[in-house]
Order: structure tokens, then sequence, then C-alpha cells
């Protein structure tokens, strides 16, 4: 361990399926789940918690996978945006509301947007535009690309009661 | 974010961490909820051999009221802090600041006694403390002593802890009868670290202010209490505070990106007159 690595063997139930991996014990969820179990939608922005590109549910709670350590996690239940499919693979309704609304444009922050989303909805309370964009505050999207992604937020909650 | 590789050591109580912290011989940290310390990993900031994994120890979590005091354990979340009926009942200046931590994300994680021990000057939880008077228990495993907010928070990022010490518990004293509050900051984007914050607490008597406490945070190198604002706005209503608080003396404040010395003075005079001008109001509404 001249470099200090000392790996770890973590197990996460990720979107549903049970994956366990050997990794450093400072890997980050992020990638863990990236580079390891090859779960590639979650995306890795700055590293600081700051932009949300990288946001996943650990046991139903949103969190910056960038600044969260896959060791800490283990045994937890991972969502990512891939994770929202229904059985058939079909899109979610959160899914198809981005899909309608366009509320990706490059699509690089839109993993996290969704999984931010879906804490969102996951909470049971109905939000107000101003709301909704308080809850986004920690996502930022680039193509600054953001009244479609509230569109869709508000049309999905809408859908959901 | 090709981190420098580290170790990952997990513990199921306070001592055992306290042991691994004596072991590593300051070659490790206590990882918490991890919100500022895997940010810092991440940029270089820091080299470890490597972190102690609290998260998980459960025996530091949780708020219970004691005789005029709350007990909030040291790896409760932002989230639970901002939430819960105790602290939102009885000192919901706590609870407002604690709700003004980064974003959902980080509330989710991060610790309250992680943002204390980690001490930035600008950050909202440590300016609460100073303003409310709080103490912390710290312990090494073995002993626990008891610190006061004002005292532990020494400079940037610089606490009173020993090397093998972690905090365990933090006192708050609840709002008192009579008593109001205020929590003013101006940051860049919501979420963001405060450029400058400002805590206040009242206690009114006939619309005339009897006791006061005031707090800024942003504008030193780390939060401070100004007596000599305080003492000057005794006997004062709500509205005189404007002609009461001049410029306010013994800031030290640096000139970065976000702010301007110049600026953070301004905007800690503005935001101390906001914050106390909010305690009056809450504390009308409260008689």
């Amino acid at each position: 361990m001249s470099d200090g690595r000392i790996d770890v063997s973590t197990t996460l139930v990720v979107n549903g399926r049970r994956v366990t991996r050997s990794a450093g014990g400072h890997v980050t969820l992020l990638r863990w789940l990236r580079d390891e179990a090859d779960v590639l939608d979650p995306k890795y922005g700055c590293g600081e918690g700051v932009c949300g590109a990288c946001t996943v549910l650990v046991d139903g709670e949103p969190a910056s996978a960038c600044i969260v350590l896959a060791a800490q996690c283990e045994g937890s239940a991972i969502t990512t945006a891939a994770g929202l499919l229904d059985d058939d693979g079909e899109p979610s309704p959160l899914q198809r509301a981005f899909h309608e609304h366009h509320a990706a444009q490059c699509g690089f922050c839109t993993p996290g947007m969704l999984m931010c989303a879906q804490a969102m909805l996951a909470d049971g309370t109905t939000r107000s535009r101003d709301e909704i964009r308080e809850e986004l505050h920690g996502n930022l999207c680039r193509c600054t690309g953001y009244q479609h992604i509230v569109d869709a937020i508000e049309d999905a909650q809408g859908a959901a009661r | 974010m090709f981190v420098k590789p580290f170790g990952y050591v997990r513990v199921a109580s306070l001592a055992e961490a306290a042991d691994g912290l004596r072991e590593s011989d300051g070659g490790a940290r206590v990882l918490a909820g991890g919100q500022s310390l895997l940010p810092m990993m991440n940029l270089g900031l820091l080299d470890l051999d490597a972190v102690i994994d609290v998260s998980h120890v459960d025996e530091a979590r949780g708020v219970t009221e004691d005789d005029g005091y709350l007990r909030i354990g040291a790896l409760t979340r932002h989230r639970e802090v901002h939430a819960d009926p105790l602290v939102t009942s009885r000192q919901p200046l706590l609870a407002s600041a604690a709700g003004r931590v980064g974003s959902s994300r980080i509330r989710a994680r991060g610790t309250l006694g992680g943002s204390l021990a980690h001490s930035d000057p600008a950050a909202e939880l440590p300016l609460a403390m100073i303003a409310l008077g709080a103490t912390y228990e710290v312990t090494d495993g073995a002993a626990t002593r008891t610190v006061r907010a004002d005292e532990f928070h020494v400079s940037y990022f610089t606490t009173d802890l020993a090397a093998d010490e972690l905090l365990a518990e933090v006192r708050v004293p609840t709002l008192g009868p009579g008593w109001g509050w205020g929590f003013q900051e101006v940051s860049r984007r919501p979420g963001d670290f405060a450029i400058v914050a400002a805590a206040a607490l009242v206690r009114l008597a006939d619309g005339e202010i009897v006791e006061s406490r005031l707090a800024l945070g942003g504008v030193s190198e780390r939060p401070l209490r100004l007596g000599a604002v305080e003492s000057s706005v005794t006997g004062a209503r709500a509205e005189q505070l404007e002609e009461r608080i001049g410029p306010i003396a013994g800031l030290d404040p640096v000139t970065d990106t976000s702010a301007t010395a110049n600026h953070r003075r301004h905007l800690a005079r503005v935001l101390g007159v906001r914050a106390l001008a909010d305690a009056c109001r809450r504390a009308e509404e409260a008689a």
C-alpha cells in the first residue's frame, strides 16, 4: 500500500440490482458507479457538490455522489436516472415530462435534474414554481434551460397527484 | 477528481474514532457527513492517510430538551436540525440557520458537528452558535470537556479541538419569553456561503430593547459577537436602529472574489440593522 490505497469491498443495490465491487476506500460513490459498476448516467461536473450533475438517491435521499464515499454507502439502495425507467424500460411520467417539455438541451445536467426532481415528487409536497426553483438551486444547467425544466417538474407533479 | 488514495475506517463509537485519531498521529481526519471534507479532498486541499467514518455512529444524533437548553448530538444532520419540532419551537434562529446551509443534498448528509468542527468563518452554524451563546461537549473517548462556542472557533478552519478530540454534543440555550430573533445573509446564490451574515436576538419591554445579542459572520477569521453594538441599541425601538448603529468597529474583513473588504463592512452594518429589526418584530409578535 505504498500509494496509500486500501481496497474495500462494497455492496450496493444499484437501481434494484445488487452489485459488489472492490475498490479503494477513497473512491467516491460517483467513481464507483461509473468506473466499477458501469452505471454512466450520473455525471462528473464540479467535484465539490455544487453543480448537481452527479445527484443520485441514496436510500431515497438526494446526494451528490462526488462527495460521498462508496464505502460509506455499504448496503444502501442507490437510484440513478436509469433506475426511473419502469419494468418494461419505458420512461417514467417524470422522464416523459422532461421529454415533452424539451427539458434537456445538451443533456449533461439532466440525470442530476431528474434525480433532484424525483426527490421532490417523492416527498409528496406540491410545489409552486418558485419552490421548484428553490429546490433546484443546487443543480446547474449551463445551457440555462431552466424554464423548460421547471415546466416539466410542474407538469410531472400535477400528473403524479 | 483523481485524488491521492487514502484509507477508509468505519467506527461504531466516538471513543473508537478518538483511538483512531491517536493511532494515526495526525494523518487521519474524522469523516462525518463529508460535505466539506470530501470537496477539500477532491480539490487537493488536504493530504490524508485515512478518514475515520463516524457517520454510522448513533450515539451522537438527535435533539432533546433539558431545562432551558437543547442538547443536539453532533451527528444530527442539517435537515434534521432544520425540521426538528423542538428546534423550530424552542430555538427557531438555529432552525433557520440550518435551513440555509448549502442545498437539500448537503443538508441531507451534512452534520451539525461536522460544520462546527470545519469552522468556516462564513458558515451559518458557527455564527448561530456564537450568537446564541452555545457550548460544545468535546470528547477524547475517555474524558469530556465543555467549550464555549466563542472559544471553540479560533480562526479560519481552526478550532480548539485537540488532535484526538471530537465534538459530541451541542448545548443551545432556548429562546426565552419576550425574545425575538433575526437572521440575515447576503450570498451570491442561494445556498452559497454567505458573504456576510448576521444573527440577532432581542428582548423587548414596552417596545424598547432591554437586552440584545448580535453576531456577524464573514467579516473576520471567525464569527464575532458585537458587544459595542449591543450596548448602543439598549433602549432603542426598532425604528431607531438605523440612527443608533453607526459604522461597526473592530471588523477585519478580507477582499476576495466574492466581495471587497469595504463591501463587507457595508453589509455588516446593513445586515446587522436588519437582523435586529427582524428580532424586534418577532419579539413584538410573540408578546
